[in-house]
C-alpha cells in the first residue's frame, strides 16, 4: 500500500526493516483516493489543471500567481500583498467593489491571500456560476483599474492589517524579528505585510510595473475543481483568458543563505504581553525534498497531539510550558523550523528553552521510536484527507504546489513521500538542521510601561 | 472513482436568461461609498435550490437521540455529541465548571491514564475536542477520524465521555495552565471588548459572564467536576449525531454498543433567570495603555433563536455588515479607509441574543468610525431598503446552502440547531422560501425594534487617553482597566448617540 515503498525497504538496516514489519500490524488500511486532473498549457503560457468532482452542486476556482514578497523591492516590504488588494478595487469590466458585491450575492465566497512565496485569488461559488468567476479573474489579469483614489484606500486597510494583526497583538512583533534574524537575504529577511514606512512609499507606478511584470498569463496557474466537465470548463477558460498577451519572465530571485556560524538571539519587551515568549527558528531545507518531507514527520512526532513528545514531556509532565510547538514551514527557498513556546507563570524561560533543546538532543541522539513513526504516517495521512474537504481547499492547494513545485501531480504524491520516510532518516535530518549554531532565539518580556494606565 | 451525489438537488430557473451579461438593474438609489457597479460580468440567475439532506433519526432505550448523516465521499466519520447544559448551567460561584468539566473529560478514566488517552487518540489519528463556551448551554464533545477506525474512537469517546475520573494530579496540572490561559486572555483586545459588551448588556444574567475567574480555579475540586458530570452527563440529555462515511445500521449498532450502557436519569429543565430591562445607552472605555487601534462593539438585545423574528433580523444583518458586500464594509473600508474590516453578526440562543457591529480602527479615526457606524445603524432603522440591495441579500443567503452541501459535518450542525432550539422538523425544507417572503417594511421594523439607539451599547477597548475624548461624543462614559475593575463611572447613562 501507499505508506511504504518497497524499493526503500532493501535500503535499511534489518533490524529497522523488522520494525516496520512489526508496525505495519496496526497501521492505517486506509488509501489516499487519487486526484484525476487534467494538465494544461494555453499558448499564452496560462497553465489550467481541472479536477472534475460532482460530490457537491460547486466549483471552485484557484488563480494563483507566482509572486509574493519574496519578490518585493528593497524600500518597498509589504507591496505584494499590497498588490493584492487593488485586485480587488475593479479593471476594465468591473467596477471597484464588484467583484466582491457578485460573488457574495450570488452565493459564493472569495477573497485572496499573499505569502511570500505566492499570490492567491480564489472564489467558491454554486456550479452554475462558473463564468461568472472566470470572466472576473480574466478581467483583472487583462486590465487592471490602477487609480491612486484606490491605492490609498488600499493603503489604510492594509496599515489598518497591519495593527491589527501585528502592532496590537501580544508577541505581533517578534515573528517578524525572529525572522529577519534568521535570514539574511532580503526575500525571506522581511515581513508579508510589511513596514509601515514602506507602504507609504508604494506609488502608482509601483502597481503598474507589479502588474506587467507578474500578473500575467504565463506567469500564473489557473485551478478549478469541482461540478463540471472538463471539456466544456477548458473551452471557457480559452475564451476567457486566451487572449491576454504573455509577458517576458519576471527577473529570477536570489534566495541563496550563507551559514550562520553562531547562534543569534534578541529579547524584546511587548507592552501588551501579560507572559514572557520564547520564539526560536531553524534554518531549513527547501519544500518537495527528502530532508523537507522528513522534518515534517519529525515536527509531528515532536509536536502533534497531546502525546508528541514537548506536550506530554513539557506541558504535561514537567509542567514547564503553557503551550509548545515545534514544526517545519514548506517554503520554495530555505523553509522554517520554527519553536513558540510559552513558560508556565513562575518558569524561567530559559529553562523551558533548555529542555525544549534537550528533547531535540535526544532525537539527535536515541532516534524515534517505531510506533512514533507509525503514528505520525496516520496522522498526516488523516490532514492530507482533511485538506480535501471542499474543492475551494484542493484547487488552493494544487495551485501552490503547481507555483511552488512545478507538479500539481504532488496532491497525489507528496503523502507517499511522507508514508516513505525511515526513522534513521529522521535521525539525520534532525543531527543536520537542529544545529545550535544555526538557531535564532527571540525572547519577549512583558514590559510596564512606566507611565501609569490612566486618561 | 468519484461518487455520484446522491444529494437531491432541485433545479428552478427564476429567470429566463440562462447567462445574461447584465445583473438587474439597480432600481433605486446606489450603494454606498464608492463601491460601483458596471454590470458586465456574466452571471447566471438560476438559483441552485438546494434540499439539505435530513439525518436518519434513532432513539436508543436510554433516551439518547441518534442521528446519522452519510456522506461517502472521504474515508472520515465525525461523531458530536451534544450535551444539553454547559455554562448558563455553572453555579454562580464557580464560573467555568462546566468548562472545566468538558476540558478534563480526558485527562483519566477508570480504564486509561489521560496519557493512555492522548497516546490512543493520536495512533489511530483521531482528534477529540470537547467545549463548553461561556454564554452558552451546550457542551459540544467531538471525536473524528478515518471510518476504518470509528469503533476503536468510539470505544475511547465513550469511556473518555461515561467513565471520566477527574483524578486530582490531573486536576492540579490543568489549573495551573488555566490561570495562565486566564492571564493570557487579558492580553487579547477582541476578548476585553466581548466581555465589557456582555456586562452591559446582561448585568446579571448568567449570559454576561465570558471567562473564569482566579477564584474559581483555585475552589474547584474532582467532587465538583464529579457533580456537574453525573448530574448533566446523561444520556436523556444528550444527542449523539454522526456524519460521514459510515451507514445508518454502522452508527446504530455503535450507538448501541458504546452509548447503550450509559444510565438516564432526570434532568431538571434549566430556569433562567429573568433578563434585566435593557440598560439606556451608555459608552464604555476599556482602557488598554499602548493600543493603536481602537476594537469597537456596538450593539444591543435582540430576540430567541425560535423567535419568528430571527429571520428577518438575520437578513437585516446581511445587509447591514454581513461579509465584505454588506454596508458597514463599504463605507468604512471601502470608502474611509478606516479599517480592514467591519461588519455585524446576529447571536441568539435560548435566550434573548445580540444584534452587534465590530470594527478595529487606528486611534485617530475612533471618532469617524464610530460616527459611520450611527449612521449605518439611522440608515437602516430610517429608510427603506433599495428593493436591489433586498433581493441580492435575500439570493445570497439562498444561494449560499449549494455550499454547504459539500460539508456532512455543517449539514449535521444545521440539524442540530433546530433539535436544540426546537425548530420546526422542516425548517430548513421551508428556509429558502421564508427568506424570500421578507419584503423592505419587514426589515425597516426589524431594524427599528432592534437597533434601539435609545438602549444602544458602545464599547471601546483601547488606550484610553488617546480615545476619551471621542467616546464622550456618543453618550456618558465609563471607563474600565483591562482587569475589569471600574476607573470612572457615569452613572448618568441615557444619552443616546448625540454626534
Amino acid at each position: 500500500m501507499h505508506s511504504r515503498k518497497m524499493n526503500s525497504r532493501k535500503k535499511l538496516p534489518l533490524i529497522c526493516a523488522l520494525l516496520l514489519i512489526f508496525a505495519s500490524f496496526t497501521s492505517a488500511q486506509t488509501r489516499l483516493p487519487k486526484i484525476q486532473f487534467t494538465d494544461t498549457t494555453l499558448e499564452n503560457g496560462l497553465r489550467v489543471v481541472i479536477v472534475p468532482d460532482n460530490t457537491a452542486p460547486v466549483v471552485a476556482v484557484s488563480m494563483t500567481y507566482n509572486t509574493g514578497s519574496r519578490n518585493e523591492k528593497q524600500g518597498r516590504t509589504g507591496f505584494a500583498h499590497l498588490f493584492e488588494h487593488m485586485m480587488f478595487e475593479g479593471s476594465a469590466n468591473v467596477g471597484k467593489g464588484e467583484h466582491m458585491l457578485l460573488v457574495q450575492n450570488y452565493g459564493g465566497t472569495m477573497n485572496g491571500t499573499t505569502n511570500s512565496d505566492r499570490t492567491n485569488y480564489f472564489e467558491e461559488m454554486p456550479r452554475n456560476q462558473l463564468d461568472m468567476a472566470l470572466f472576473l479573474e480574466s478581467d483583472r489579469m487583462k486590465a487592471l483599474n490602477i487609480t491612486q483614489a484606490n491605492l490609498d484606500n488600499q493603503r489604510n486597510a492594509v496599515q489598518e492589517e497591519r495593527r491589527l494583526r501585528v502592532d496590537n497583538q501580544p508577541y505581533g512583533k517578534s515573528g517578524e524579528a525572529l525572522e529577519s534574524m534568521v535570514y539574511d537575504a532580503f526575500p525571506y529577511h522581511h515581513s508579508v505585510i510589511g513596514s509601515m514606512e514602506d507602504l507609504n512609499a508604494a506609488s502608482i507606478d509601483d502597481v503598474k510595473e507589479f502588474f506587467r511584470v507578474y500578473y500575467a498569463p504565463n506567469n500564473a496557474v489557473l485551478v478549478l475543481v469541482g461540478d463540471l466537465d472538463t471539456k466544456e470548463a477548458l473551452g471557457k477558460v480559452k475564451k476567457y483568458f486566451g487572449d491576454i498577451p504573455r509577458q517576458s519572465a519576471p527577473p529570477p530571485v536570489d534566495m541563496t543563505e550563507s551559514p550562520h556560524g553562531k547562534e543569534r538571539r534578541s529579547t524584546m519587551e511587548d507592552t501588551l504581553a501579560r507572559l514572557p515568549q520564547i520564539q526560536a527558528a531553524y534554518p531549513g531545507p527547501v519544500g518537495n525534498t527528502q530532508d523537507f518531507y522528513t522534518l515534517q514527520v519529525l515536527s509531528n512526532i515532536l509536536s502533534g497531539g497531546r502525546s508528541s513528545r514537548l506536550y506530554e514531556h513539557l506541558v504535561r509532565q514537567k509542567q514547564l510550558a503553557v503551550n509548545v510547538f515545534a514544526g517545519i514551514q514548506e517554503r520554495r527557498g530555505p523553509g522554517l523550523f520554527r519553536v513558540v513556546a510559552l513558560p508556565r507563570p513562575g518558569v524561567k524561560p530559559e529553562d523551558l528553552e533548555a529542555a525544549i533543546y534537550d528533547e531535540f538532543e535526544a532525537v539527535k541522539k536515541d532516534g524515534i521510536t517505531p510506533q512514533e513513526l507509525e503514528k505520525a504516517r496516520v496522522q498526516l495521512l488523516r490532514a492530507d484527507i482533511q485538506g480535501r474537504s471542499s474543492a475551494l481547499g484542493l484547487a488552493n492547494r494544487i495551485g501552490m504546489l503547481t507555483v511552488y513545485f512545478n507538479d500539481p501531480g504532488l496532491i497525489n504524491t507528496a503523502y507517499e513521500k511522507i508514508a516513505a520516510v525511515t526513522a534513521s532518516q529522521i535521525q539525520t535530518a534532525a543531527q543536520k538542521y537542529l544545529v545550535p549554531e544555526n538557531r535564532a532565539v527571540v525572547i519577549t518580556t512583558p514590559h510596564v510601561s512606566g507611565s501609569k494606565p490612566g486618561l | 472513482m468519484q461518487r455520484k451525489s446522491i444529494l437531491f438537488i432541485l433545479i428552478t430557473l427564476l429567470s429566463a436568461a440562462l447567462l445574461s451579461a447584465q445583473q438587474p438593474q439597480g432600481d433605486d438609489k446606489p450603494l454606498p461609498g464608492k463601491v460601483q457597479r458596471l454590470n458586465r460580468v456574466p452571471v447566471s440567475h438560476e438559483i441552485l435550490k438546494v434540499k439539505l439532506p435530513h439525518p436518519k433519526e434513532v432513539t436508543l432505550p436510554n433516551g439518547l437521540t441518534v442521528l446519522v448523516l452519510e456522506q461517502h465521499k472521504l474515508p472520515t466519520v465525525s461523531c458530536v455529541l451534544w450535551i444539553k447544559s454547559g455554562a448558563l448551567s455553572d453555579p454562580a460561584d464557580l464560573p467555568g465548571l462546566a468548562s472545566f468539566t468538558a476540558d478534563m473529560l480526558r485527562e483519566g478514566t477508570a480504564k486509561r491514564s489521560s496519557a493512555q488517552i492522548a497516546s490512543e487518540l493520536d495512533d489511530l489519528g483521531a482528534t477529540f475536542t470537547a467545549d463548553a463556551g461561556f454564554g452558552s448551554n451546550l457542551t459540544t464533545i467531538q471525536a473524528s477520524g478515518l471510518s476504518e477506525s470509528v469503533d476503536k474512537f468510539l470505544d475511547l469517546m465513550s469511556d473518555i465521555v461515561l467513565n471520566a475520573g477527574f483524578p486530582s494530579t490531573e486536576l492540579d496540572r490543568f489549573k495551573r495552565t488555566e490561570k495562565a490561559r486566564l492571564l493570557q486572555l487579558r492580553s487579547n483586545p477582541g476578548f476585553l471588548a466581548r466581555e465589557r459588551f456582555s456586562r452591559a448588556i446582561y448585568g446579571g444574567f448568567p449570559a454576561s459572564i465570558q471567562a473564569t475567574t482566579n477564584d474559581a480555579i483555585q475552589k474547584v475540586t474532582p467532587e465538583s467536576l464529579r457533580g456537574f458530570h453525573d448530574k448533566y452527563y446523561l444520556p436523556g440529555n444528550a444527542i449523539l449525531a454522526f456524519a460521514g462515511d459510515i451507514t445508518v445500521p454502522q452508527a446504530t449498532a455503535l450507538a448501541t454498543k458504546y452509548f447503550g450502557p450509559w444510565k438516564n436519569s432526570g434532568v431538571a429543565a434549566i430556569t433562567m433567570a429573568e433578563l434585566p430591562p435593557p440598560s439606556a445607552a451608555h459608552v464604555y472605555v476599556v482602557d488598554r495603555p499602548g493600543s493603536v487601534q481602537s476594537n469597537i462593539l456596538a450593539g444591543g438585545l435582540t430576540v430567541r433563536r425560535s423567535d419568528p423574528d430571527y429571520l428577518a433580523l438575520s437578513l437585516a444583518n446581511r445587509i447591514l455588515g454581513g461579509g465584505s458586500a454588506a454596508r458597514l464594509f463599504a463605507n468604512l473600508r471601502e470608502d474611509k479607509g478606516y479599517t480592514y474590516g467591519a461588519y455585524s453578526r446576529v447571536s441568539s440562543d435560548i435566550y434573548p441574543g445580540t444584534l452587534i457591529a465590530n470594527t478595529e480602527v487606528r486611534n485617530a479615526v475612533t471618532d469617524g468610525s464610530l460616527h459611520e457606524l450611527m449612521y449605518e445603524f439611522r440608515r437602516l432603522r430610517d429608510e427603506k431598503v433599495p428593493s436591489a440591495e433586498l433581493e441580492e441579500a435575500k439570493r445570497s443567503i439562498i444561494s449560499r446552502f449549494a455550499l454547504s452541501l459539500q460539508s456532512p459535518s455543517e449539514i449535521m450542525n444545521a440539524w442540530l440547531t433546530v433539535k436544540y432550539y426546537g425548530l420546526p422538523a422542516d425548517y430548513w425544507d421551508r428556509y429558502a422560501d421564508e427568506v424570500a417572503k421578507i419584503d423592505a417594511d419587514t426589515i425597516q421594523r426589524t431594524a427599528k425594534k432592534y437597533i434601539d439607539l435609545d438602549h444602544l451599547q458602545i464599547v471601546i477597548v483601547g488606550d484610553g487617553k488617546e480615545v476619551r475624548e471621542a467616546a464622550s461624543k456618543y453618550g456618558a462614559v465609563s471607563v474600565f482597566d483591562a482587569e475589569g475593575k471600574p476607573m470612572e463611572v457615569n452613572p448618568a447613562g441615557a444619552v443616546s448617540g448625540t454626534k
